[in-house]
């Protein structure tokens, strides 16, 4: 998806050079780029402006710019004593083990099921399919129930972190996914590493894994992002508020908080994934339209 | 040959012993290999300020000084219908936790709560409770199974700024139902500012409010009690409180633009000095301060206004402190222990109210915050005298509550499916404040039918 | 023995992640959503059962027509404004000549904030005093103040429109992937035949996105429909209902009483959307078969 493919699609040049495809068409492009900043961007910079104004500014006047000067102390106070900081520290706890659950589970079994290929494969291949299809609502409740009473084990797992790491591996997308990536890479180099007499633990190890870093790119990307917007499921298990990510302590915390500190919170709390976003770019936008593809 | 036998003998005992001493761990409190018993015990609503924290700390090291075999572990909690229930189900609220006394019977009749009769008889002050109020924490089967740690009224709260701003005399809050509309509408011309708010948010904080409102007016949600009771949602003064609202909210347009306060964003926005008045429990002034910092100067508090009737009254609740029910003997004994320290002695016995006094004073905590007695009244006088010298809340501007709660009759939550009750009657106010046309009669008799299944259903 | 020389085991070694994660946390509560469906739960008594008891509670809970109505209506505004807006934005962005990244970064970077950012901050917005952020705004040209999520006519629409602005630009990204895809000698010819750009859009680009517009129809219905976030933070189902969702009604069966949720009417209603949400999906594959081949 190179500049060069579209710039010859819809519009050609020579249809470009018309005033009136020139004007119009590139009018409504300007006007895009306009919504687009004051719609996408707008929100993301009041709120960075917010989180250093003092509140009765923000309450008062919403739309001024610093009318008395700015508050960074509403930073600081944020991250020490509205704590901040940890639940900044328990979002990443929780979303690094959510991302190994995840990566795990989708190597694993998109490796046996695509290299090992067992006789049984297509019967997982099938639940697996079957399981993209059913509504997330599903599950909650029993998941939740399960969490709390586990069959066999006599001891609940609320507020305990591997009730949302272990549950996160189960994504259906993620191994079906990484599957088809293993399905595409040239089984010649299976086969020569094979005669060179490499098990399938090497096989995985060695030749797999190492090829496999864009598509296990795109899954963690997706994963770490996932964690991190995760609300309702931390909310139901998580009941302790000192280990609770920042998604789910925000809401609870805002009634205690005057204005200007929360959106320092909430600021603070948007800057690993915008950072993330910045930087992996590529990935993300890659991994979306991956997205689509697996769908259509 | 000998020596590695006689290790591996001593390693497999000493693992044997390990996990002897683990398995008789639980969370519910543990007897260790010494006589310790460890109990958790419910702390601080979560983000309180470090003084209050600090504070709670230091009567943690007294009790155990104390009592040197009881170890106690302080657990920060904020009670939610969903995260109670989800703790309740998984089992890990912590050894001591609180209950409202709307659901300490439920609770005990389910099995929820430890029975502490016999614990609770042995304190010398045993006598000397207000049996209305005992009578929350005792299941249907006459167990004591939760102790009283706190009992409030309903009032009204006002902001004394406001109030001179809008040339209302703050010594002088409203006695009637007439003139707290006419004083929110000044309020809201003069000022600019919602003379009058109330919580109508989705979870049954509007249904509570709206109870008082017709408690104050002389009415009743429920008659009866358990599954037998009749919903009586549909009253006259529930139809009365709620058109009060209506002429408050579309003709005087006194009530702002906010309708969906809970709990704790009322205080908020009452301690901001944004709002004129509102009803709320009596005993605010502590989260008032704790969480939003409130300037002490702004603070009134009168009693609700009563109408002339009878059956008028002041909607009471208050809280409970109960134990586990998978605590042992040793464990219950300890966690009375810690009830009896924490949340009784202070009202009860001079040395421990005026050292309790101190430190909260130290920390900088509101200390003489209105209260309701939990023993006689008599108690209640002689337990703030105690005090006196360490209260730190604006008690002068407080007079108005102090002198005219006790002229009041106190009238218990409705008693049977209370927070369904609640639930049912949260949409009936939320509809009336967002829509001039609400039908108001068929929503009650709507709401009459859903809290009646609940009743019939124990839920 | 020679099913574990031929490396069965080794292969059952690496499922293990897989089969204990899914069947622990995926087809075990699948089959457990269906089983407590039909029984009585407390988690304090066993459990016992109750044949169809929960789902004709469900179905004559007052609070069901509600839920149901507010979610379709949830889910019909959102594919209104959130369906076509995408993707005339990814048309329009798909012939930029120049920096067309800064589009797709700005048009993505709603979605990779967190969904609760997003409705706190939009909560801000959506004061309804003349001093909330939205009502200043439009009080420049003399519009408002409206009262957003406190009246039961604003409140739903309030809610798409954050909706909307937070997950468009995945979607927008979508259809730029798709977009690639059609075939440059279809617009040419359409050129030769004298076609201008609007035709060339209805008549080409249009028909080559089907497939991709179909499934991206039918995937925002069925997530809308399971919409709990926005009800839940903005107006926790308020005002007086007025937007409470089918999983909000979900949420509050089992989470939402002090004493203990019932969790077999939850399980029910859950079943009853997921049934729907089947049907439904069923229906529309059936429906736009005939569309999508060519």
């Amino acid at each position: 998806m190179n500049d060069e493919d579209l710039g010859r699609g819809l519009i050609s040049s020579a249809e470009w050079h018309k005033r009136s495809v020139r004007w119009g068409l590139g009018g409504a492009q300007k006007l895009l780029l306009v919504a687009l900043v004051v719609g996408g961007l707008g929100p993301i910079l009041w709120l960075a402006k917010g989180a250093i104004t003092p509140t009765i500014d923000t309450i008062t006047n919403p739309m001024a710019f610093f009318p008395h000067g700015a508050a960074w102390s509403n930073l600081r106070e944020a991250w020490t004593t509205v704590h901040v900081g940890r639940y900044f520290w328990n979002t990443v706890v929780l979303a690094f083990g959510s991302w190994a659950s995840q990566i795990i589970v989708a190597t694993t079994g998109g490796f046996a099921l695509s290299v090992l290929r067992p006789k049984y494969a297509s019967i997982i291949n099938g639940l697996l399919l079957a399981t993209l299809f059913v509504p997330l609502v599903v599950l909650l409740v029993p998941l939740y129930i399960e969490i709390v009473h586990p069959p066999l084990i006599h001891h609940s797992f609320i507020d305990s972190y591997w009730a949302v790491w272990l549950p996160a591996g189960a994504s259906a997308f993620n191994v079906v996914l990484v599957k088809r990536f293993f399905d595409n890479l040239p089984r010649e180099i299976f086969e020569a590493a094979r005669i060179d007499g490499a098990g399938p633990f090497r096989l995985f190890s060695a030749i797999v894994l190492p090829m496999s870093k864009p598509i296990l790119g795109v899954v963690s990307i997706f994963a770490v992002l996932a964690s991190w917007k995760d609300f309702l499921w931390p909310l139901l298990v998580l009941t302790n508020p000192n280990e609770q990510p920042l998604s789910v302590r925000l809401p609870s915390i805002q009634s205690q908080t005057s204005l200007g500190v929360f959106l320092a919170a909430m600021f603070i709390a948007c800057l690993v994934p915008i950072a993330g976003f910045l930087v992996f770019q590529r990935s993300f936008l890659r991994g979306s339209g991956l997205g689509g593809a697996l769908k259509g | 040959m000998k020596s590695t036998r006689v290790a591996t003998t001593v390693a497999a005992a000493s693992l044997l012993a390990l996990s002897a001493g683990l398995v008789a761990s639980s969370a519910a409190g543990s007897t260790g290999s010494g006589k310790t018993v460890t109990i958790s015990v419910v702390s601080l609503i979560p983000g309180s300020t470090s003084a209050a924290v600090q504070q709670f700390n230091d009567q943690v090291a007294e009790f155990e000084k104390a009592n040197p075999t009881i170890k106690v572990k302080p657990v920060e909690y904020q009670w939610t219908a969903p995260t109670f229930a989800a703790k309740l189900a998984a089992g890990t609220l912590p050894t001591v936790f609180e209950v409202p006394f709307t659901d300490a019977r439920s609770l005990g009749d389910n099995g929820q709560l430890a029975d502490i009769t016999s614990y609770v008889k042995k304190l010398p002050y045993f006598s000397k409770y207000n049996p209305a109020v005992l009578a929350e924490g005792t299941d249907s089967k006459g167990q004591i199974v939760a102790l009283p740690k706190g009992a409030y009224a309903q009032a009204l709260h006002y902001n004394r700024d406001l109030f001179k701003e809008a040339g209302l005399d703050p010594n002088k809050p409203p006695t009637t139902w007439g003139q707290v509309r006419a004083d929110a509408k000044q309020i809201t011309q003069q000022t600019g500012k919602p003379g009058y708010v109330e919580m109508a948010k989705d979870d049954n904080t509007a249904g509570w409010i709206l109870t008082t409102l017709v408690y104050a007016l002389g009415g009743r949600m429920e008659t009866g009690i358990g599954t037998k009771a009749k919903a009586t949602l549909d009253n006259p003064q529930t139809i009365q409180a709620l058109n009060m609202l209506k002429a408050m909210r579309w003709t005087d347009n006194s009530m702002g633009a906010d309708f969906d306060y809970g709990w704790s964003d009322i205080n908020q926005a009452f301690a901001a000095g944004t709002v004129g008045m509102y009803i709320s429990g009596s005993d605010v002034y502590t989260n008032l301060v704790q969480a939003s910092n409130i300037d002490p100067s702004i603070y009134g508090i009168a009693p609700i206004p009563l109408a002339n009737n009878k059956n008028a009254g002041v909607l009471g609740g208050g809280t409970l402190a109960g134990v586990r029910p998978d605590a042992n003997a040793a464990t219950k004994a300890a966690a009375v222990k810690w009830i009896d320290y924490y949340y009784e002695q202070p009202l009860i016995s001079k040395t421990q109210a005026v050292r309790n006094a101190q430190t909260l004073a130290e920390n900088k905590q509101p200390v003489g915050v209105p209260a309701l007695p939990i023993f006689n009244k008599a108690q209640y006088d002689l337990a703030n005298t105690w005090i006196k010298p360490y209260i730190n809340v604006p008690l002068a501007q407080m007079k108005p509550f102090l002198t005219g709660i006790f002229k009041q009759t106190l009238i218990p939550e409705p008693e049977a499916s209370t927070q369904s009750v609640y639930h049912a009657l949260d949409a009936v106010v939320e509809a009336v404040l967002t829509n001039k046309n609400t039908n108001v009669v068929q929503m009650l008799q709507q709401a009459n039918a859903t809290a009646q299944t609940a009743i019939e259903q124990g839920s | 023995m020679t099913w574990v020389r031929g490396g069965g085991l080794t292969t059952l070694l690496f499922l293990v992640p897989l089969l204990f994660a899914f069947g622990a946390f995926s087809w075990y509560p699948i089959v457990r959503t269906v089983t407590m469906s039909l029984q009585h739960t407390n988690l304090v008594q066993p459990a016992t059962w109750v044949g169809f008891q929960n789902f004709s509670r469900v179905w004559h809970d007052p609070l069901f027509p509600v839920a149901v109505r507010n979610t379709a209506y949830f889910a019909g505004l959102a594919l209104v404004f959130g369906y076509p807006i995408p993707l005339a934005a990814a048309v329009l962005m798909s012939e930029v000549r120049k920096r067309r990244g800064i589009y797709s970064a700005l048009a993505y970077l709603p979605v990779v904030i967190p969904p609760v950012v997003a409705v706190l901050l939009w909560k801000t917005f959506y004061d309804a005093s003349t001093t909330g952020a939205f009502n200043t705004i439009l009080g420049w040209i003399h519009l408002g103040p409206y009262p957003w999520l406190q009246s039961q006519q604003w409140a739903m629409p309030s809610l798409v429109l954050e909706s909307t602005w937070a997950n468009a630009g995945g979607t927008v990204i979508i259809y730029l992937a798709a977009l690639t895809s059609v075939r440059t000698e279809l617009y040419e010819a359409a050129a030769v035949d004298g076609a201008g750009v609007w035709r060339k859009v209805w008549n080409v680009t249009l028909p080559q996105m089907r497939g991709i517009l179909l499934v991206t129809m039918i995937l925002q219905i069925i997530g809308t429909a399971q919409v709990f976030l926005e009800p839940y933070l903005f107006t926790s189902g308020g005002p007086a209902n007025a937007t409470l969702t089918v999983l909000l009604l979900i949420y509050n069966y089992a989470f939402g009483n002090s004493l203990g949720g019932d969790y077999g009417m939850a399980t029910a209603l859950s079943l009853m959307l997921a049934g729907f949400l089947t049907v439904f999906s069923l229906i529309y594959l059936r429906a736009t078969r005939s569309w999508s081949t060519e």
